[in-house]
């Protein structure tokens, strides 16, 4: 299981900088690792949430070029809040999904935003907001509920089949 | 368990501080170096994969609709098509690769043919990953062209790999003049992917639609007089010190499969070796 989890992991990092620009909408890339550490955090808990976010922040780190750390950081910290708010949430509901990984893109945008200024980041906050995480946001959350609903009904044909 | 779960978190937190501290301090290459190691061998495979194979699945999928056809006129239709398509991408392939070689051969100046394996398009970071590393002597802020233009400039050197800072990312900025009025600027990216002139409103500087906007080669990064981009609008602040032009990149940034890096050490003017086009 935990090999099956770290190549999860490992393939959602390097989806981000093969699949990813291929699933550009306009200019909007979804931040797939991002997906993969929330549905892992959901079933798998906190800690396991928060390693996973970690390694797969870690690889788009050093996959894009940028400061090493800064999402490995941002990552793990969304892995470990949404497997500590995980259980008290119905996620099998779209009117939760949708809008939840939506705030969870937000949320870790304005952390990385916040970070990345105590290295200079050059960049307007509002600039950012426009027209990379709110995007981003939107799409992240299209997508992650489509994977949360193939998901969920690949489970429920498992358990008829069996 | 909640002692664990506090572990785990104060333990991801305090690597991640470990690590931007490092770097801050110059030791960060290391780390990156560790990952890169395991991830680099997987880019590579998965940019060998053709790239016509998505251009076959589409008309594959336009076939499924056509059932009038003979079983076996289909079937050699589909194979004859699949060949074509292939020495299509070959011919389109080969195209690229002559211009590229082309440029390479009459450029005065020392180069290195690379291959883009990987993008990261996220909006934060707009960077390509070249199949050329530190075996290959590439350093960092070796300038990289295409036969179009500009491409961007290498940001970190690793074992057979190098990433690319594309003209786009919302760091880069680059010294450039226009063409036509040879008035001076900084070339920056913004976040919505697109790229801003960003110039001193003097007598004489006014910059036109179309105009086109080289590298000012100041700094020393990047060769003198590589196109970057054409004016497509200009942001007249009227009587504020700078003003901005949206550039459209003459490089196309998602497409650019094969780059040249410009590995000399001597930076001479090269205007004359690109086509600019008005």
């Amino acid at each position: 299981m935990r090999t099956l989890i770290a190549l999860t992991v490992f393939g959602g990092g390097v989806a981000q900088a093969t699949v990813a620009p291929a699933l550009r909408i306009g200019d909007v890339a979804p931040d797939l690792p991002l997906i993969v550490v929330v549905l892992l955090a959901l079933r798998r808990g906190p800690e396991l949430g928060c390693v996973a976010g970690f390694a797969a922040g870690l690889l788009q780190d050093v996959t894009g070029g940028g400061l090493i750390g800064i999402q490995a950081l941002t990552k793990g910290l969304i892995g470990f809040a949404i497997g500590i708010v995980g259980g008290e949430l119905r996620v099998t509901q779209p009117l939760v999904q949708v809008p939840g990984l939506a705030v969870l893109t937000l949320v870790e945008g304005l952390v990385r935003f916040a970070l990345l200024k105590v290295f200079h980041f050059p960049v307007p906050f509002s600039d950012l907001m426009l027209y990379v995480v709110l995007p981003q946001a939107l799409y992240n959350a299209f997508l992650g509920a489509g994977l949360v609903l193939m998901l969920a009904w690949a489970e429920t044909f498992r358990r008829q089949s069996s | 368990m909640k002692i664990r779960r506090l572990l785990v978190l104060v333990s991801v937190l305090l690597v991640c501080l470990v690590l931007l501290t490092l770097q801050t301090r110059g030791y960060g290459a290391s780390a990156g170096e560790a990952v890169a190691f395991i991830t680099t061998p997987i880019q590579k495979a998965i940019a060998a994969v053709p790239r016509a194979a998505v251009g076959v699945w589409s008309v594959y999928v336009d076939w499924k609709g056509v059932r009038t056809e003979n079983r076996r006129l289909r079937e050699e239709n589909r194979r004859l098509r699949v060949e074509a398509l292939w020495v299509t991408e070959a011919a389109d392939e080969n195209r690229r690769l002559r211009r590229l070689l082309d440029l390479r051969n009459r450029l005065p100046v020392a180069t290195l043919s690379g291959e883009v394996i990987a993008r990261e398009w996220g909006g934060w970071v707009r960077s390509l990953t070249v199949n050329r590393g530190r075996g290959d002597d590439v350093k960092r802020l070796t300038a990289v062209i295409s036969p179009d233009g500009l491409v961007g400039r290498i940001v970190e050197v690793r074992s057979g790999v190098s990433i690319v800072q594309v003209l786009t990312d919302p760091s880069s900025t680059v010294g450039a003049h226009s063409v036509r009025t040879r008035t001076p600027g900084i070339v920056e990216g913004e976040p919505r992917g697109t790229i801003r002139f960003k110039y001193m409103a003097r007598d004489g500087a006014g910059l036109a639609i179309d105009d086109v906007i080289v590298t000012s080669g100041l700094g020393g990064v990047f060769p003198r007089g590589v196109p970057i981009g054409r004016v497509r609008a200009i942001d007249d602040r009227g009587s504020a010190l700078f003003h901005y032009a949206l550039l459209a990149p003459i490089v196309d940034f998602a497409r650019v499969d094969e780059v040249l890096l410009v590995t000399g050490e001597a930076m001479p003017d090269l205007a004359a070796f690109f086509t600019l086009g008005g």
